[in-house]
């Protein structure tokens, strides 16, 4: 073998390798990555979604992995989990089933007034659209991204898939994150749009809701939400369907399963895969960056819709209702209402708002799937 | 020299056609129509294509835009875009035997913020309706537990 022979032959080896086909915006890439891992591992912030994700981005952003493409005509492993599971909208209809299979509503039944509060919080969700179409993005781009500030990882991720699937990333993430922050991110603006004498509002203890209530809440919830948003019936049947298996009380085994492993599987492929569809070539845009900074002022602007709604029901009511629990709106169960219980108690040790909270909470829920509805309705 | 000056004449000739002279705020408009009324918003003009074929000239002209839909209503046929393009809608009239109406309307805001406002309004539409049937239900269900009960404790 001759000298050019050998160095043809390492030349060619080397060709095959990620350092010869490096790019320094992975980096870039990388940094993102180990920074979410890092949040989830060190600081705990959703670290269920954010440590999968958070190596999905990494692992997918080294030259020539085979996960993201295809070989010899057949999906590489993650674009395998992506397909099926994001593309096909599986993974976050089935993370409602087992939503709906850990959720209890009475708190809801018992007091249904606090669905309007549920609405009232999408307020960001439209103002953000305006703010979003401004920039440049398309109408379909705008309604993906405004859908963050309802604070729902499976609806945003279910809207954007259906609506702008390029920034299923960006977006996913940037809801995840928020989520996260949601305990520093509303004390601030419970504050500024609350005053001391709201702050310190008792309501009365909830009514105990009977078992048939509660067998039939999800009936007559996914009923009218098929007859009138039927576009998102996929996530709100599925989140009935969990939510009547555990109240039946006659499906232990499912419910234990939807509310169990099947939701811990659906997660790691969710997180691996949203993670996957962060290629630096896609990511290091101004779109992404601004998809993150608008998501703050959203997720603001839903809070605060959700306790101006509150404030604006008082003026109705006998029965007050602490504006704070309006805060909840926003969805993100349950830290949203863990928030409300926090700042409360801040201001009155003994006014425990958590259950009240929990029933705006789950309005949130239905009420970022119905925005979601909304727009699909409209695009479609 | 003179080949190339032939050559350079004969495109600026055709220059029009290949940038499209013959549209309204880029969205494509049939070169035989009259119009009836043009606004820098709104251009609306009659020709006497069929709706089919001036259907068939639209789906040509805008094949290459992904974010375009076409909706059938009663009366017309709606061309709307989700995108960035300048132009909102074009609405192609149906049915009438004189000629076909193209309305084409500049993208507006007064179509973004009313839908934007109808759909909110939508969203607190749905969770009022879910209200009032909770509460209907509850109220019931609450008052046959009650009776059961009390038909309980005197048996």
């Amino acid at each position: 073998m001759t000298a050019n022979e050998i160095l043809d032959m390492l030349y060619g080896t080397l060709h095959t390798t990620g350092i010869y086909n490096f790019q320094w915006n992975i980096v870039v890439m990388w940094c993102v990555g180990l920074l979410f891992i890092y949040l989830a591992i060190a600081k705990k912030y959703e670290p269920l979604l954010l440590l999968p994700i958070g190596f999905g981005i990494f692992i997918v952003n080294f030259p020539l992995v085979p996960l993201m493409g295809y070989s010899h005509g057949h999906a590489q492993l993650l674009q395998v989990f992506y397909h099926y599971g994001l593309e096909w909208e599986v993974i976050p209809c089935i993370i409602f089933l087992g939503l709906g299979a850990m959720t209890d509503f009475g708190p809801l039944i018992a007091n249904p007034k606090t669905l309007l509060i549920g609405a009232g919080a999408q307020l960001g969700v439209f103002i953000t659209f305006t703010g979003t179409v401004l920039v440049g993005f398309t109408l379909k781009e705008a309604a993906s991204v405004s859908i963050i500030g309802g604070a729902d990882g499976p609806t945003t991720i279910y809207l954007t898939q259906h609506l702008a699937p390029q920034l299923l990333g960006p977006n996913a993430l940037a809801a995840y994150s928020y989520m996260a922050l949601v305990p520093l991110i509303q004390p601030p603006i419970i504050r500024l749009f609350t005053n001391d004498k709201e702050r310190k509002i008792r309501m009365r203890q909830l009514r105990p809701v009977s078992g048939q209530e509660k067998i039939l809440f999800p009936l007559i919830a996914s009923g009218i939400i098929a007859l009138l948003v039927p576009a998102v019936i996929p996530l709100m049947g599925m989140f009935m369907l969990g939510n009547l298996m555990k109240e039946s009380g006659v499906v232990g085994r499912l419910t234990e399963s939807a509310q169990g492993s099947l939701m811990n599987i659906v997660t790691i492929f969710l997180g691996i895969s949203v993670g996957a569809t962060m290629h630096a070539d896609k990511f290091l845009s101004w779109k992404p960056l601004f998809i993150f900074s608008l998501g703050l002022l959203d997720f603001g602007v839903c809070t605060m819709g959700g306790i101006m709604t509150a404030k604006i029901m008082n003026l109705f009511l006998k029965e007050k209702i602490n504006p704070i629990i309006g805060a909840a709106g926003v969805s993100a169960v349950p830290m949203a209402a863990r928030v409300s219980q926090m700042v409360g108690m801040k201001y009155d040790k003994t006014n425990h708002l958590l259950m009240h909270a929990v029933g705006p909470n789950l309005a949130g829920v239905i009420g970022s799937a119905a925005a979601a509805g909304m727009f699909i309705a409209m695009f479609d | 020299m003179k080949k190339l000056t032939t050559l350079f004449l004969l495109l600026l000739c055709l220059y029009p056609l290949s940038a499209g002279a013959e549209d309204f705020l880029g969205a494509p408009v049939i070169g035989e129509g009259q119009e009836i009324i043009k606004t820098d918003a709104r251009l609306e003009l009659k020709t006497t294509l069929s709706h089919d074929q001036v259907i068939a000239l639209y789906r040509e002209a805008l094949k290459g835009f992904k974010d375009i839909k076409f909706r059938e209503w009663e009366d017309a046929t709606y061309i709307e875009d989700d995108g960035n393009l300048k132009w909102h809608s074009i609405t192609i009239s149906k049915g009438d035997e004189k000629g076909t109406t193209v309305t084409i309307v500049k993208d507006n805001w007064t179509w973004i913020i009313g839908t934007l406002i109808l759909r909110y309004i939508g969203v607190f539409v749905v969770l009022m309706i879910l209200f009032l049937g909770m509460s209907v239900s509850g109220k019931i269900i609450s008052s046959i537990v009650r009776k059961m009960e009390t038909e309980k404790a005197g048996s």
